[in-house]
């Protein structure tokens, strides 16, 4: 393997090019027509254009990109998340066109792909799955079959499309006469969004936490599982914050848990990166959700409190070698990661989407903080596609020492031109439950409905009065003086005299 | 000099006099001796007293006014007033003026729901704006006549682009003879 065709944009694009790059891999970008002069091409050794803005004209286009590939003479392809990366078709063509991909098997992707029948795999390796039904409903199932088969769930379930993903396709039923509804709704989203229209019913847990196992297969196999994240702080089914280790989970559950995930992967025979997200019950029992078969967006969090590069291994496993992590190091963290997701939304504007250019961009950093980054100033945050510009990942020794970490980090941000999610990750650090824990896959959204859009940066008399000072001064400053900075024209100092205090201070260094 | 600056809807009084390095801000009736270098186009650092602020100052496209940013703030601010009279008359509009719909982000328009002409209720949606992946509705602030409709289905809009217009039919009365 000499070159990697990254089949991906923003972060995850730049993500992977750097762990390309620490391995001597040549790297090819690939964009769309808004893409052209982001981030992920300017740091990519080559870049091709695969065609119009709109994800399905360029991101999506399998051919487009094999294509490139070929053109740029890449030997493999990763895939990133999102987009193809659990697409079988895509990995079926990448190895038909003679390149490695840099993933699961297109069968594995295919398997795990159907919640239905992933839930049968992990049923099938030992692994409890939430009750529900083994097998999508009949197209035309009769209204007095489907009843009884939701009695014998049980309420409250939930409707789920078999090829879900991102609370797509999914219903919230409570009571008997709200089924139907639901059913024929769900159905027709997931059409929508799938082009499968095939739902399931599966019971629905009071107040679970999503937990997650990540683990490394190879293809000698070895499968390790991590440490687990913990993933329950969601907007709208859609993770915002993920940690690890969680609170929740005792050195017991975190046996079984990972043991359960590792089986589950090793009864497919699983290669590469890939995630078990359980359901983790009030009482301490867990059910087997889905498998991402890709790397997954908070995968930070697992190599800052374990020290492994796991786009390193996923491009070491796609190459053939073998595994060589101790387990039990995997298995106890160091320290504890929080990562929150950066979006280009205006939280006080209900989360309303919020592209445009980005005029400023000073991005936190020091001790324990890794921002992956997708964005730079200058750029255009495109209406196109996800509004994910930013991972903010802090590390430190505890959990509290970190959340500490994490408000720094956030104060550090400097966004000006769009809206972002700070203001919001800030308000969210300073809450009770947060801070001892107590959260479930449906507490943001509950405590947001319940602040009723109230807005998550409270100013004051003081700050609008700097505010003011502010406006006036930039109206002033910008418009009379051509930059200088105050009335002695201090920024307009010319180089000479620059010149000349760099040396003098050189010489009062070399002094001591 | 003097300046009205308007944050978050309410308007102070500045006063600005260069003294030596310095300036000597009144605010209201306080008065600050403000140390002001601006580090880049977008960027100020002041120092008011021994207190330091680090202030971001962008223009916001949809408004027209400035965004700053200080801390974890981020506050709208207008200077003497420029934007609060084109401002004013877009908010005296929801009475009995026309109402100016303008598209809050940039995007494309998915769906137009009324032509111009038709009746529309206040909280009635107009149009339906695309942006990374999410649908937005504009939606009439108040019961009126749609007067205009600026954009089609399937064009892309800046923030800031006047989408459609709706006449109070009060004030208005149907243009048709």
């Amino acid at each position: 393997m000499k070159k990697v065709l990254i089949a991906n944009r923003g972060e995850i694009a730049v993500r992977v090019i750097r762990a390309c790059r620490e391995m001597n891999l040549s790297t090819v970008a690939v964009y769309s027509e808004a893409d052209r002069a982001a981030l992920h091409v300017r740091a990519a050794d080559e870049a091709c254009a695969i065609g119009p803005s709109p994800a399905r004209d360029s991101y999506l286009r399998i051919d487009a990109i094999i294509d490139a590939a070929r053109r740029s003479g890449a030997d493999a392809v990763h895939p990133g998340y999102g987009f193809l990366a659990e697409n079988e078709d895509f990995a079926a063509a990448v190895r038909d066109a003679g390149l490695t991909f840099i993933g699961p098997s297109a069968e594995v992707v295919a398997l795990m792909g159907s919640k239905t029948a992933a839930r049968a795999a992990a049923a099938r390796a030992g692994v409890p799955v939430v009750p529900g039904t083994g097998e999508p409903l009949p197209d035309r199932i009769s209204d007095p079959d489907l009843a009884r088969i939701a009695r014998s769930i049980g309420y409250p379930l939930l409707v789920k499309a078999v090829a879900g993903g991102g609370g797509k396709g999914m219903r919230t039923v409570t009571e008997p006469a709200a089924l139907l509804g639901a059913v024929r709704g769900a159905r027709s989203e997931a059409s929508a969004s799938f082009g499968d229209s095939a739902v399931y019913l599966e019971r629905r847990l009071t107040r679970p936490r999503h937990v997650e196992v990540q683990l490394l297969g190879d293809h000698h196999g070895t499968v390790v599982p991590f440490v687990e994240r913990e993933c329950s702080i969601q907007r709208r089914h859609q993770k915002v914050v993920e940690e690890t280790p969680s609170l929740a989970v005792t050195p017991g559950i975190r046996a079984a848990m990972t043991t359960a995930a590792a089986a589950v992967a090793r009864s497919v025979g699983y290669a590469n990166a890939g995630t078990i997200e359980f359901l983790l019950d009030e009482d301490g029992q867990f059910y087997f959700l889905e498998m991402n078969t890709r790397l997954q967006v908070e995968h930070p969090i697992t190599e800052m409190v374990t020290g492994v590069d796991l786009v390193r291994w996923q491009i070491r496993i796609a190459r053939g070698e073998r595994i060589d992590l101790d387990p039990a190091r995997l298995l106890a963290p160091s320290g504890h990661a929080i990562e929150c997701r950066i979006y280009a939304e205006d939280p006080d504007n209900g989360f309303l989407p919020s592209p445009g250019r980005i005029v400023q961009l000073r991005t936190p950093s020091g001790p324990g903080v890794r921002d992956d980054s997708g964005a730079a100033a200058g750029l255009e945050v495109p209406i196109f596609y996800d509004p994910l510009i930013s991972k903010l990942i802090v590390w430190a020794e505890d959990r509290p020492s970190a959340i500490q970490r994490l408000k720094r980090a956030l104060g550090e941000y400097v966004v000006t031109g769009i809206k972002t999610t700070v203001p919001f990750f800030t308000w969210l650090l300073n809450q009770e439950d947060f801070l001892t824990g107590r959260f479930h896959t449906t507490y943001l959204d509950e405590v947001l409905r319940s602040r009723n859009g109230q807005p998550f940066s409270a100013s004051s008399a003081d700050v609008e009065e700097v505010a003011a000072v502010a406006a006036v001064l930039q109206t002033l400053l910008a418009g009379a003086n051509n930059g200088s900075a105050s009335p002695s024209g201090r920024q307009t100092a010319t180089a000479d005299a620059v010149s000349r205090r760099w040396k003098a201070q050189a010489r009062v260094e070399g002094l001591r | 000099m003097q300046y009205d600056v308007e944050v978050n809807g309410q308007i102070r009084r500045v006063s600005i006099r260069r003294a030596d390095a310095r300036f000597v801000v009144g605010v209201d009736d306080m008065e600050w001796i403000v140390d002001a270098v601006r580090v880049d186009g977008h960027t100020l650092s002041m120092l008011i007293g021994t207190t330091s602020y680090d202030v971001s100052i962008a223009p916001d496209p949809a408004s027209g006014r400035m965004m700053v940013s200080i801390g974890p703030v981020m506050l709208s601010a207008s200077v003497n007033g420029r934007r609060r009279f084109g401002r004013r008359e877009d908010a005296g509009a929801g009475a009995d003026g026309p109402q100016q719909l303008k598209a809050p982000m940039p995007g494309k328009v998915v769906r137009v729901l009324v032509k111009p002409g038709e009746q529309v209720r206040a909280r009635q949606p107009l149009v339906v704006i695309e942006a990374m992946k999410m649908e937005n509705e504009l939606r009439a602030v108040g019961d009126g006549m749609v007067a205009e409709i600026n954009v089609a289905e399937g064009q892309s809009v800046d923030a800031g682009a006047l989408v459609a217009v709706v006449r109070a039919v009060t004030a208005t009365p149907a243009p048709e003879s």
